[in-house]
């Protein structure tokens, strides 16, 4: 491929995220035209008076934009997330939530429902869940020396399994009335209470996992070569592996207790971004963010305006992902697997 | 002067049952050492213990004068590279990606391989003769053009010495030929040291008759049964105690007037 080709390639996929929010701000219940758009993040950012009716001001700024930020970082999270792991355990087929990070978010969620029902702590719980499953996962595979990755596979299923249980118990137990819908809610995943304060809240974890993994890339390519190549190629492969799913871990609980269980996005971004980049995981990683990132806000623009009320994301991704994937597998047969 | 690899009284156990019992040996710079010995008889295991990824039981392998038990994994692979028999290929990565993942000791956790990185990758692949293939997926590569990627990548990890574990099992008789070619140019160029487990013992004669320094190891029942000059060790009798085959040694003149030797299998035998 040429390098201008390249170049613009490059350009677009980090500009298209961007492109994508910009545009979302524009769609929805109460359309808006992009000159009072452009108006109001104008006047907003330079603190000036705003001669744009309030309620236009408040559905761009307030509403729309933070649903858009966030929706962009929970994607790309999710997605680069997917294709760490994807090298790490040297297999296609898995997704952010292989070490039970979902599993356990969800449980977080759901025991958050039922004993204090409020934004805040159903953040909290979902989140140190997520984490706390995916340590026992570890810590399960530790058994043997040098956290083997089928172990590490074997650990997520058994922490996923029991937390899954638990969830189900939790749903089992909460009231029908209010609590179960709202778990069931939670579920499904959804972006529409987004504020500000979520997307500093959440941003950290995301920040610091997404900068652990963009900076430990090339050594992924190195860590799917097996543990034992790894090693005779002269990396620590235990404290490279922990490093990995530290982050991606971090990166994924921090998006899961903001946005809920959104599946689908941390398998097939990455795919789609080795059909268009390749394999190598120094551009790869980035590119999944970008591609992850622009994905689930179109998906939650069509969740917003496909109908009167709310569709919720989990289920829109696999909707639309599933098809745009399999015309993608068609149109670039496989891309040499 | 320290040989490269010096393998002191090794035993290694597992739990149900003993390997290797006391193996001693020593590799210096520009010698080929072919290890042979039945499936099963523990070559892999002595190979992992060298490249630290077994811990021996008892004993002792220094690499450099250096234990490889108290050595981190990017010390040990500044040292030796590996050439694995075969090599699970996952991910599509081109020829060039894999072969820069030699450089991975000299490179931080944190950091990619530089333009220096990507300069000895270049200069690894001229000299196994596939700077064709670099850009290739190698997928899609045959299985011995798969192997010299192997190779390729060993080498740019600069280590003085290499470890192949039965590196032309399953390849034609062509690209057999052309992984020890490789071999032999590798060795009298810049005097790398080579440890080979096979289960070829021609090609122990090989190295001989290409006239590099070659020696090999035969071990059964978890020792050294014997181990010196390939055309010294690896004759009828041990053949046949080794693996309980009739073998006969021809000696022939070549039309440029060298003279080569090679086993040629006859029979099995069952009791010995």
């Amino acid at each position: 491929m040429s390098l201008i080709k390249k170049f613009w390639q490059y350009t677009l996929l980090i500009a298209a995220p961007f492109l994508i929010i910009l545009l979302s701000l524009l769609i929805g219940r109460y359309p808006v035209d992009i000159g009072t758009v452009v108006n109001i993040i104008f006047c907003r950012i330079t603190m000036q008076p705003c001669n744009v009716e309030d309620i236009y001001q408040t559905v761009v700024w307030d509403i729309r934009l933070p649903r858009a930020i966030l929706g962009a970082m929970v994607g790309g999270c999710l997605s680069i997330s997917g294709a760490a792991f994807q090298g790490l355990f040297r297999n296609p087929l898995v997704s952010a939530g292989i070490l039970g990070v979902s599993s356990g978010a969800g449980f977080g969620a759901a025991l958050a429902i039922i004993i204090f029902d409020q934004a805040a702590a159903i953040y909290a719980s979902a989140f140190t869940f997520g984490i706390l499953a995916v340590l026992f996962s570890y810590l399960i595979s530790k058994v043997y020396n040098g956290t083997p990755t089928i172990m590490l596979v074997l650990g997520g299923t058994i922490v996923s399994s029991v937390f899954s249980a638990l969830l189900s118990l939790a749903k089992y137990l909460a009231d029908p009335m209010n609590e179960l819908p709202a778990i069931v809610f939670w579920l499904m995943g959804s972006l529409a209470s987004a504020r500000y304060s979520d997307i500093i809240i959440a941003g950290i974890p995301m920040l610091i996992g997404v900068g652990g993994l963009m900076l430990i890339r090339w050594r992924i390519n190195v860590l799917s070569m097996g543990d034992r190549e790894a090693h005779s190629l002269g990396i620590n492969t235990s404290f490279n592996k922990a490093i990995v799913i530290g982050c991606a871990t971090l990166a994924t609980a921090g998006a899961v207790c903001v946005s809920g269980i959104i599946g689908w996005v941390g398998l097939v971004m990455p795919h789609i971004g080795r059909m268009l980049v390749g394999n190598d995981n120094r551009i790869l990683i980035p590119v999944s963010f970008f591609l992850g990132a622009a994905f689930l806000v179109i998906v939650d623009d069509f969740g917003r305006i496909l109908t009167g009320s709310e569709i919720p994301l989990g289920i829109l991704t696999a909707i639309i992902g599933g098809p745009f994937f399999v015309y993608l597998l068609k149109k670039t047969k496989g891309g040499g697997w | 002067m320290a040989p490269l690899l010096e393998v002191k009284d090794v035993s290694f156990k597992y739990p149900q049952a003993s390997i290797l019992e006391n193996i001693s040996f020593h590799l210096q710079p520009g010698e080929v050492f072919c290890l042979l010995g039945p499936n099963g008889c523990g070559k892999t295991t002595l190979l992992d213990c060298i490249l630290g990824w077994l811990k021996p039981c008892s004993g002792q392998i220094l690499l450099n004068g250096r234990t490889v038990q108290n050595m981190s994994a990017p010390q040990i692979a500044r040292q030796v590279a590996y050439v694995p028999q075969i090599h699970e290929k996952t991910f599509p990565y081109l020829v060039r990606d894999i072969v820069i993942m030699g450089r991975a000791s000299f490179i931080g956790p944190f950091a990619s391989p530089s333009a220096e990185d990507v300069a000895i990758t270049e200069k690894a692949l001229d000299m196994v003769g596939i700077s064709r293939l670099k850009d290739r997926s190698y997928t899609q590569l045959s299985g011995g053009e798969g192997q010299l990627v192997m190779v390729a990548r060993a080498l740019a990890q600069n280590s003085p010495l290499i470890v192949m574990d039965e590196p032309t099992a399953h390849l034609d008789y062509r690209h057999e030929l052309i992984i020890l070619e490789t071999v032999v140019e590798l060795v009298k160029q810049t005097g790398l040291a080579v440890l080979m487990a096979t289960h070829v013992p021609n090609h122990g004669y090989y190295f001989e008759n290409q006239g590099i320094k070659a020696r090999a190891g035969l071990i059964k029942d978890r020792r050294i049964m014997a181990s010196g000059k390939p055309s010294e060790v690896l004759s009828e009798h041990n053949l046949g105690k080794l693996y309980r085959i009739k073998t006969c040694i021809v000696d022939c003149q070549l039309e440029s007037g060298e003279r080569i030797k090679q086993v040629v299998p006859i029979s099995t035998i069952n009791n010995l």
